[in-house]
């Protein structure tokens, strides 16, 4: 224990410049004890989480002057989350009906058997916790690893429990597999969600992410879903959380070759919201289609940072992202394509289109794109804007009243991708959850 | 049904209504007619309550009240109706999403009974028909991609299932060819009836073959400099408006 102590102030005070920024000093200093706490322990995951310290350790932590961060203060993180555990605790609430037949549920970070149903044979369910028999071995490529955020690293050095789900080779659900994340505390801690959904060739699968709960509660999350060649994958990351709530969250996906992957993510801006989404292009053929709706409401912060790296030929990436602010919320969005030298015949598409509900909200959004290769396709577009004036006096003079019309106006400007989501029940979900988060957004 | 005393209105700061005068009653159709620029929109929209559109002056009243104490969505549940000149696109919106609310906010401000999905449906449906319009078009997103013909025959589609009482119709005929103008035509006629009014502006003699006006105005320079029946329009048409706005041009 004191040994642990020692050496996270060592190696805290190895970083550059930490006195100017004492937060960010601090947070470090709580993340690599958290850490160093959990390496402590002996058992299946020992690997995982030793190696990760080390590259927690060896990366900087996010700070102001961190240029991927700089739209992001960790001041929110500043009550002690890093210090305290979300407690390990039955449900607070009555669970919400399911989305799909199938569910798994996850109470801050801990799977609960008791509260889920499995899914049905072709899927394995290896729990990411510390009871396995036999070390569990990190089934990641080191390409991934060079896509993981410092508190990335924090989750795989903090593991306790998590979920891998493997579909076999050529088995096609016929239905999606959801997983339910509430996140709950009274008071400021933490939680770390570990789930890794491996689609083998020739599968088929639709995996729901749904992200509930309240409280001052950190959920610190790692989400990574890796296809099989010739594999069909629909993910959603549906993120309902009530607005005191924090989330920092990577989403990691590597397409197999010549498959097929589209994401669909819905969130609602809350205390804090960082999502990281690495999309790796490592396989010829693949296709990747990540879209999104996101609405802040009141004081909340939102951050969605995606970078799809082209790594080989002929992969396809389209992303459609699109964020409404009300009140005094913040929106970020940085969307970066990065296509290598050898990534002949790639065509990458991006566009993220934003409106402003209320004069006091705020967005910045950004296309950055590197491009090493002629003979490639790649668009881009960001737009921030407001309602359409004559649009809402052409819906009042029908007598449709303003607040109702300008709620038109914003069901319209996302409809498309609300139009395009493929299962039934998640687009019946989609529209009342809008309804709700736009009615949040109004208020001032 | 409408009184506009001495109406005074300006855009963007700039005086457009220099005193108008206008009185319309119940079961009267009146043509107005002007150059282009004179303000013939700046009334519709002053009297719709179109945003940016500044009452400096004088009144309008609808059925005794004053409009501008009444917004938009006030006004189109007091039975106003308004035809833009140019409708406008609203992607992500279908037609009938847009109907719907419409016909309910309105049905219910006056006191009617509500329409259920099915009634709804079918009545659109109908409507559609009457303008020659497909049906398909309640799916697509409300005007989009319409052609120019297409929106207005959309205007009017509203406006026979609103059942306005009173309908100004801001150039409707513009851009139709002749088939369309009896549709368009035909659809106004069926909405005339003694406690109806309707105010059409128009640039053509033209439409008025089709809708007979009781009184026909022209409008120029911000204010009627002339009304008259309907041998008015026609003595316009030959004339043009310069014998008018001549006399306009003359210092006082
Ligand atoms: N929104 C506006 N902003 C600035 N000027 C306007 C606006 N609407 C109308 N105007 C001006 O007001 C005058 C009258 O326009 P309008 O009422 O549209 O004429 P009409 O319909 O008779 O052709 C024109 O000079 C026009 O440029
Ligand atoms: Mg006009």
């Amino acid at each position: 224990m004191t040994d642990a102590v020692t050496s996270t102030a060592q190696r805290a005070a190895a970083r550059p410049a930490p006195v100017a920024e004492p937060l960010a000093h601090k947070l470090a200093a709580q993340a690599l004890s958290l850490a160093e706490q959990a390496a402590a322990q002996s058992d299946a995951l020992s690997a995982w989480r030793q190696a990760a310290l080390a590259q927690l350790a060896a990366l900087p932590f996010p700070s102001k002057k961190t240029e991927q961060w700089k739209y992001t203060s960790l001041m929110a993180l500043d009550a002690g989350h890093l210090t305290a555990q979300a407690p390990d605790q039955a449900p607070s609430q009555t669970l919400p009906e399911p989305l799909a037949p199938w569910r798994l549920v996850l109470i801050n970070g801990r799977y609960h058997a008791e509260l889920s149903q499995l899914p049905p044979q072709g899927v394995t369910l290896t729990r990411l916790d510390g009871s396995a028999e036999a070390p569990l071995e990190a089934p990641l490529s080191v390409a991934e690893d060079g896509l993981r955020t410092p508190f990335a690293w924090l989750n795989s050095a903090a593991l306790q429990d998590g979920l891998l789900l493997t579909v076999a080779d050529g088995v096609a659900l016929d239905a999606p597999i959801e997983v339910l994340l509430l996140g709950s505390a009274e008071a400021a801690s933490h939680c770390h969600t570990r789930l890794r959904l491996q689609l083998g060739a020739g599968s088929r699968a639709t995996l729901i992410e749904r992200y509930i709960g309240q409280g001052p509660v950190l959920t610190n999350a790692v989400t990574e879903l890796v296809t099989g060649d010739n594999s069909d994958l629909v993910h959603y990351r549906l993120q309902a959380e009530a607005a005191d709530t924090l989330h920092i969250g990577s989403l990691i996906l590597v397409p197999g070759r010549d498959s097929r992957a589209t994401s669909f993510q819905l969130m609602q801006g809350n205390a804090l919201r960082r999502n990281d989404v690495r999309v790796l292009m490592a396989h010829s053929g693949a296709s990747a289609s990540l879209n999104g709706i996101f609405v802040g409401r009141g004081n909340t912060h939102t951050d969605n940072q995606i970078c799809i790296e082209h790594r080989v030929p002929h992969a396809v990436s389209d992303q459609l992202f699109k964020g409404m602010a009300g009140d005094k919320a913040r929106l970020v969005f940085n969307g970066r394509i990065h296509i290598f030298a050898g990534a002949k015949g790639t065509n990458a598409e991006l566009s993220n289109k934003n409106l402003l509900l209320s004069p006091g909200a705020e967005v910045d959004t950004k296309p950055e794109l590197e491009i090493y290769n002629d003979d490639v396709k790649c668009s881009h577009g960001t737009t921030c804007g407001q309602l359409d004036a004559q649009a809402l006096f052409y819906l009042r003079s029908r007598g449709i009243a303003e607040p109702e019309a300008k709620r038109m106006l914003a069901f319209g400007f996302v409809n498309e991708l609300l139009a395009a989501l493929p299962d039934a029940a998640v687009a019946e979900w989609a529209r009342p959850w809008l309804e709700s988060a736009l009615t949040e957004a109004a208020q001032a | 049904m409408l009184e506009i005393k001495d109406l005074r209105a300006s855009v963007a700061g700039q005086d457009i209504l220099k005193g108008l005068n206008l009185s319309v009653k119940a079961g009267e159709v009146h043509a107005i007619m002007g150059p282009n620029g004179s303000g013939k929109s700046t009334l519709t929209n002053v009297l719709s309550g179109r945003d940016g559109y500044e009452i400096t002056g004088g009144q309008a009243l609808f059925d005794g009240r004053d409009v501008s104490e009444l917004d938009p969505e006030q006004r189109a549940h007091a039975g106003m109706f308004l035809a833009f000149q140019y409708p406008v696109e609203i992607p992500g919106v279908s037609n009938l999403e847009f109907l719907k609310a419409s016909l309910e906010a309105t049905r219910k401000a006056q006191g009617k009974e509500p329409w259920d999905a099915v009634t709804l449906l079918k009545k659109a449906r109908e409507t559609c028909k009457q303008v020659d319009l497909d049906p398909q078009f309640l799916k697509r997103g409300v005007n989009e991609g319409f052609s120019g013909g297409e929106k207005k025959r959309n205007e009017i589609m509203q406006m026979l299932l609103l059942e306005p009482r009173l309908a100004l119709l801001d150039e409707t005929d513009s851009g139709l060819d002749i088939d369309a103008l009896q549709v368009v035509a035909r659809g106004v006629n069926s909405l005339r009836s003694p406690d109806r009014a309707i105010v059409l502006v128009t640039h053509y003699q033209r439409l008025l073959d089709y809708i007979v006006p009781d009184h026909v105005h022209v409008l120029a320079g911000g204010r009627i400099l002339k009304s008259g029946g309907k041998e008015l329009a026609l003595e316009l048409e030959q004339k043009g408006y310069g014998w008018l706005t001549d006399q306009e041009d003359v210092p006082a």
